[in-house]
């Protein structure tokens, strides 16, 4: 197994560059998920790991060999397609077994490797199948079955699981997950969804319009976002948002907006002279929205809020509150027992709080 | 004056075939629709035969005993509608049928009189009595049997033929299918200029045959061609290969059946380049992703994933290019055929028209197209069922 460094990866499609200068250090035996909007450029990266793309500038090293110039095939990874790319007019069996055959490896040796990969998997009974005569789940079992049995350093996986209807992906979800913990590999996983981002990795790398935006470990890039982006892609139902001023007082920043003022409690912002009068995004989960009887138990600083819509979930209950031009979305117990139309009290857990400069869009609050 | 005869000619003749597919319309709508009214039997033979008898008195070809003739077929037509057709689909028939009677017109009374004619003997010399009798002599399968122990020309036999026919078919579709690859695969790079590529390339098959064929005979030409000039240049520039005999050929009379293949070997290719490469642009890229991160060299790829996936969009081409070659008269005519032409490079199709058109033996081709007929159905089926094998695979 093996490491990954990115160093100054810059890569340019005619004037279009779609990755500035990514800098990335993978560990052994870490998974990896890149995550970001499509065209943030994660896919690009990945394939120019693999070598399927030409690296503009930089260096990429696997276990401190620079790769630049390696032909795929020598780079000691693995990929799975979004698309699964199974050769069609090959068994199940010829598409696991295609790498070693034609490096004309003993058959037995290719015998044992895929039979290995196919128990790993289950694919045992569907060998002799063709590609078309399997479900989406199993071609994604073999495609991920192909990549076992080259033994690689690194594997990548490129949107492997957006192919699969909800019910399947949260299977294969698992399945994947139970196969890092078996294999203990290294694992570079590229998805544009943030519940496979967060359920998956170890660490995540959000990426937004070619740049690196945070690298952290799930709770990190939850808890503590580094900038707004982050913020607003990471987790859901998404944060709510409310932008306003910033004023220092005694001993305290109050924020100040048109339909709403908080006076910020100091654990969150301490009162440094450098606040004032600067423009502020106040970013706070819908679950750290309280409202009606919530609101009344836990918190100081209440505002009214008009309830529009409510969505019951099940065990949870998406309530979109309107507090004066602002409209807030809260996440509360079901069943919140309040019509359309009604008033509602409304305030906010301070503790998961968080605060952006709006200039800069980054955070400032601890 | 002569142009308004000849648009009032063809605004007659039009108007005489809207009058005839009307009429069809209106004769089946008849059965179609009424077929349970109680008066559809009684109205139908009354009406129907009557007017086909009475169009057949006017026109003078009436013969004694056409009337009962008539009224049997509509008998059974009336039946057919009543008890089998009962007015289902009426709509997609009416609607489909000016394309079965042009069909009908076009291929199967030919077809059918073909048939007749083989078991018959016109030829230069009964010509005149079918034309004043309107009979002919019936010979069984005379013809036929003729077609494989005589030669439809003055020497070479059917066998001959049939081997040299075998030979430039599948010469010829393998050259097609091997420069159209090459061709497609040079395409199928990101070069720059590839449309420019492209339309040159595809100019041989967008030409009309016969200015491409007489320009490409004339480049043939043992004095004056272009190929016979150059040979010519080569063999003065190095006289090593002057010495091991390249040198300017009587293309024309010492090689017809070559000359004509490297003709239409040129003609050929466009058109399965241009198949190939649409089989190549659908293959998708990720495939020769998964390979390239496999290992696998150029070669390998075109041999586990390039070929494998173009076949399905090969076959077919295949298929019709070997019935196009088979029956290619147009190259193999234009390049030997006129006067004082040879008959060494003659196929089955050429000898069958000169046999039909230079030789007057109408019944003797008749049978002798029946047979190539039924050898081009033979490896058009055995072709399609391969393509339904291959087909499976995936």
């Amino acid at each position: 197994m093996a490491t990954v460094k990115f160093s100054n990866i810059v890569k340019n499609f005619k004037d279009n560059q779609v990755l500035k200068r990514v800098d990335l250090e993978i560990k052994d035996h870490e998974f990896v998920v890149i995550v970001g909007p499509s065209g943030c450029g994660k896919t690009t990266l990945l394939r120019m790991l693999a070598g399927l793309e030409e690296i503009s500038s930089g260096e990429i090293h696997i276990d401190d060999t620079l790769v630049n110039h390696l032909h795929p095939s020598k780079r000691q990874i693995a990929m799975v397609f979004q698309d699964y790319a199974l050769y069609p007019h090959m068994t199940v069996e010829e598409n696991m077994s295609f790498s070693l055959r034609i490096k004309s490896a003993p058959r037995k040796e290719i015998q044992e490797r895929v039979a290995e990969a196919a128990s790993i998997l289950q694919l045992g009974k569907l060998l002799k199948r063709m590609p078309k005569q399997l479900s989406g789940g199993q071609r994604q079992r073999v495609a991920i079955g192909r990549a076992i049995v080259r033994q690689p350093k690194v594997f990548l996986f490129d949107e492997p699981l957006s192919n699969l209807d909800a019910k399947l992906r949260e299977e294969m979800r698992v399945e994947i997950a139970k196969l890092y913990q078996r294999l203990g590999a290294t694992i570079i996983y590229v998805t544009h969804d943030q519940v496979e981002a967060m359920t998956l990795a170890g660490r995540i790398v959000i990426m937004n319009q070619g740049v690196i935006q945070q690298v952290g470990t799930p709770i990190e890039v939850y808890r503590k976002p580094d900038n707004l982006f982050v913020a607003g892609f990471i987790g859901s139902p998404t944060m709510n948002f409310i932008e306003g001023t910033l004023r220092v007082e005694k001993g305290h920043v109050r924020f100040v907006s048109p339909s709403l003022s908080l006076d910020l409690p100091a654990s969150l912002l301490p009162a440094e002279g450098a606040h004032e009068g600067r423009e502020a995004v106040i970013g706070v989960r819908p679950d750290d929205v309280y409202a009606g009887r919530e609101a009344g138990k836990n918190c100081s600083q209440k505002v009214d809020a008009v309830l529009e819509v409510s969505e019951l979930l099940g065990h949870r209950e998406n309530l979109y509150l309107k507090a004066g031009d602002l409209r807030l979305l809260a996440t509360v117990e079901a069943f919140f027992n309040q019509s359309p139309g009604s008033v509602v009290p409304v305030c906010f857990n301070f503790e998961n709080m968080h605060v952006f400069d709006k200039a800069s869009q980054k955070r400032l609050s601890a | 004056m002569e142009l308004l005869r000849s648009v009032y000619e063809v605004a007659g003749f039009i108007l005489l075939i809207a009058l005839g597919v009307a009429a069809l319309e209106g004769y089946f709508y008849y059965h179609f629709k009424f077929h349970d009214r109680p008066w559809f039997f009684w109205a139908g033979l009354a009406v129907f035969p009557l007017l086909v008898w009475s169009g057949f008195v006017a026109g003078g070809i009436a013969k004694p005993g056409l009337f009962a003739w008539l009224f049997a077929i509509e008998a059974v037509v009336l039946a057919f509608f009543r008890y089998a057709v009962k007015g289902r689909h009426s709509l997609a028939y009416l609607l489909l049928l000016p394309a079965f009677v042009g069909l009908a017109l076009l291929l199967v009374y030919p077809f059918l009189f073909e048939v007749y004619l083989s078991f018959h003997d016109l030829k230069l010399t009964t010509i005149m009595m079918w034309k004043n009798t309107g009979k002919i002599p019936f010979v069984g399968l005379e013809q036929y049997v003729k077609v494989f122990t005589t030669s439809p020309l003055s020497e070479v036999t059917f066998w001959a033929l049939l081997g040299r026919t075998l030979l430039w078919t599948f010469s010829n579709v393998f050259f097609h299918v091997l420069g159209g690859f090459a061709l497609a695969l040079l395409l199928n790079n990101a070069i720059s200029l590839k449309g420019v590529y492209r339309t040159l390339l595809v100019i041989p098959w967008a030409m009309p045959q016969v200015v491409a064929v007489l320009a490409m005979r004339g480049e043939f030409h043992s004095q004056n061609g272009f190929v016979n000039i150059i040979l010519g240049r080569i063999a003065e520039a190095y006289p090593l290969l002057a010495g091991l005999g390249v040198g300017p050929v009587q293309w024309l009379s010492d090689y017809p059946l070559l000359t004509c293949t490297i003709i239409n070997v040129w003609l050929g290719i466009p058109f399965m380049m241009v198949v190939i490469l649409g089989g190549l642009q659908s293959i998708s890229t990720s495939y020769y992703d998964a390979a390239d991160i496999d290992g696998a060299s150029y070669f390998q790829k075109l041999r586990y994933i390039t070929l494998p996936l173009v076949k399905p969009v090969l076959m077919p081409a295949v298929t019709l290019g070997t019935v196009w070659t088979f029956n290619n008269i147009n190259v193999i005519y234009l390049v030997t055929g006129q006067a004082g032409g040879t008959e060494q490079a003659d196929i089955l199709v050429s000898a069958l028209y000169k046999a039909a058109f230079t030789y007057n033996r109408y019944s003797y081709s008749a049978a002798f197209a029946i047979v190539v007929f039924a050898l081009l159905f033979f490896i058009s089926v055995t072709y399609l069922h391969g393509f339904d094998a291959a087909k499976d695979e995936r």
